[in-house]
C-alpha cells in the first residue's frame, strides 16, 4: 500500500482543533559523520520517542506538547517493568512486547552474538509529541542528549520516531 | 526525532532513523532513514515476532555501514499484511485544554 500521508492528516486532526498548521523542518542537505568502526566494535544507542519510561518513573503525557522531556533507560530492565502513555500512535502491540517500537531485547542479542560490540550502558525516551519550538532542540534538548551519549561512549545512535 | 538525529550527527556520532512516516521523514531529512510501511507503532513488526524484529534491527544497523549518501531514505521491502489507516484517538475537551496552556 501507498504510505499514510502523516502531514495532512495531522494537519487535518490539528486544524480541526484548532492549532496552526504544524511547520515541518524542510532540509535539502543532511549532516554526515562516517561510522569511525566496524559494528562489530561499535557500542549502539538507541532513542525513541513513544512515550515510554520506567514503571518507576512518571509516566509521559500522552498528549505532550512542547516536552523536551529525556528519559535515561536501563537496557537491562525487564519488560514488564516499562509503561507507555502516548495518544499518538497505536502502543497496543508494544504494550505486549516492546520490542515492537524499541527492540531492547533484539539488540541485546545481536550484542550477545557479536554483531554489534555493546549496547550502550543507556537507551534514551523523549522528544515525544509535537514540537513547535524546535529551535530549543536544537540548541538545547539535543545537544544535551549528544552530551550523555558521548559520556557513554555511543558509536552509532538508532532513532526511531513514533 | 529527525531533527535530533542531524543534531547527533552533527556533532559527532553517526544516526539512523528507523522511520514508519516516510513523508514526515523525506521533509526533515535525518542524516540516514530506513523508511518501514508499517503502522506507527510497529515500526520493527508484531509482538512477539522476534525474527522479523531483528530483521529490522539488522537493516537499520546494516545503513549504517552501506550509506554513503547524506540524507539517504531506503525503503525497506516487506509489506505489512493488512490495510492500515492514520491512527488518532479522540482528544478529550480535557486534554485539549491541557494542550492549549502549553
Amino acid at each position: 500500500m501507498e504510505p499514510i500521508r502523516y502531514v495532512d492528516a495531522l494537519n487535518n486532526k490539528y486544524g480541526a482543533m484548532g492549532f496552526p498548521p504544524y511547520q515541518w523542518s524542510e532540509n535539502h542537505s543532511a549532516p554526515w559523520t562516517p561510522l569511525a568502526r566496524p559494528l562489530t566494535a561499535c557500542t549502539v544507542g538507541m532513542l525513541v520517542s513513544g512515550g515510554i519510561s520506567h514503571c518507576t518513573a512518571a509516566p509521559f503525557d500522552p498528549d505532550a506538547r512542547n516536552d523536551h522531556r529525556v528519559d535515561a533507560i536501563d537496557p537491562a530492565t525487564p519488560l514488564d517493568q516499562y509503561q507507555i502513555h502516548d495518544s499518538y500512535y497505536d502502543h497496543s502491540d508494544a504494550d505486549r512486547d516492546l520490542n515492537c517500537i524499541f527492540p531492547v531485547d533484539r539488540l541485546a542479542e545481536l550484542a550477545a552474538a557479536g554483531e554489534i560490540g555493546a549496547v550502550a550502558s543507556r537507551l534514551w525516551s523523549g522528544f515525544m509529541g509535537r514540537t513547535y519550538n524546535r529551535s530549543k532542540v536544537i540548541e538545547e534538548s539535543a545537544p544535551a542528549l549528544v552530551d550523555e551519549l558521548k559520556a557513554d561512549g555511543v558509536d552509532l545512535l538508532i532513532a526511531i520516531p513514533a | 526525532m529527525g531533527l535530533v538525529a542531524r543534531v547527533v550527527e552533527e556533532s559527532g556520532i553517526p544516526t539512523v532513523t528507523v522511520s514508519t512516516g516516510r513523508d514526515i521523514t523525506a521533509l526533515v531529512r535525518p542524516p540516514r532513514s530506513l523508511f518501514v510501511n508499517f503502522p506507527m507503532g510497529n515500526t520493527f513488526g508484531r509482538a512477539g515476532d522476534s525474527a522479523m524484529q531483528r530483521e529490522i534491527l539488522r537493516a537499520a544497523l546494516d545503513l549504517a555501514v552501506t550509506a554513503e549518501q547524506p540524507g539517504i531514505l531506503v525503503d525497506l521491502p516487506l509489506q505489512w499484511e493488512d490495510t492500515f489507516v492514520y491512527f488518532a484517538v479522540e482528544t478529550t475537551p480535557e486534554a485539549l485544554a491541557r494542550q492549549l496552556k502549553k
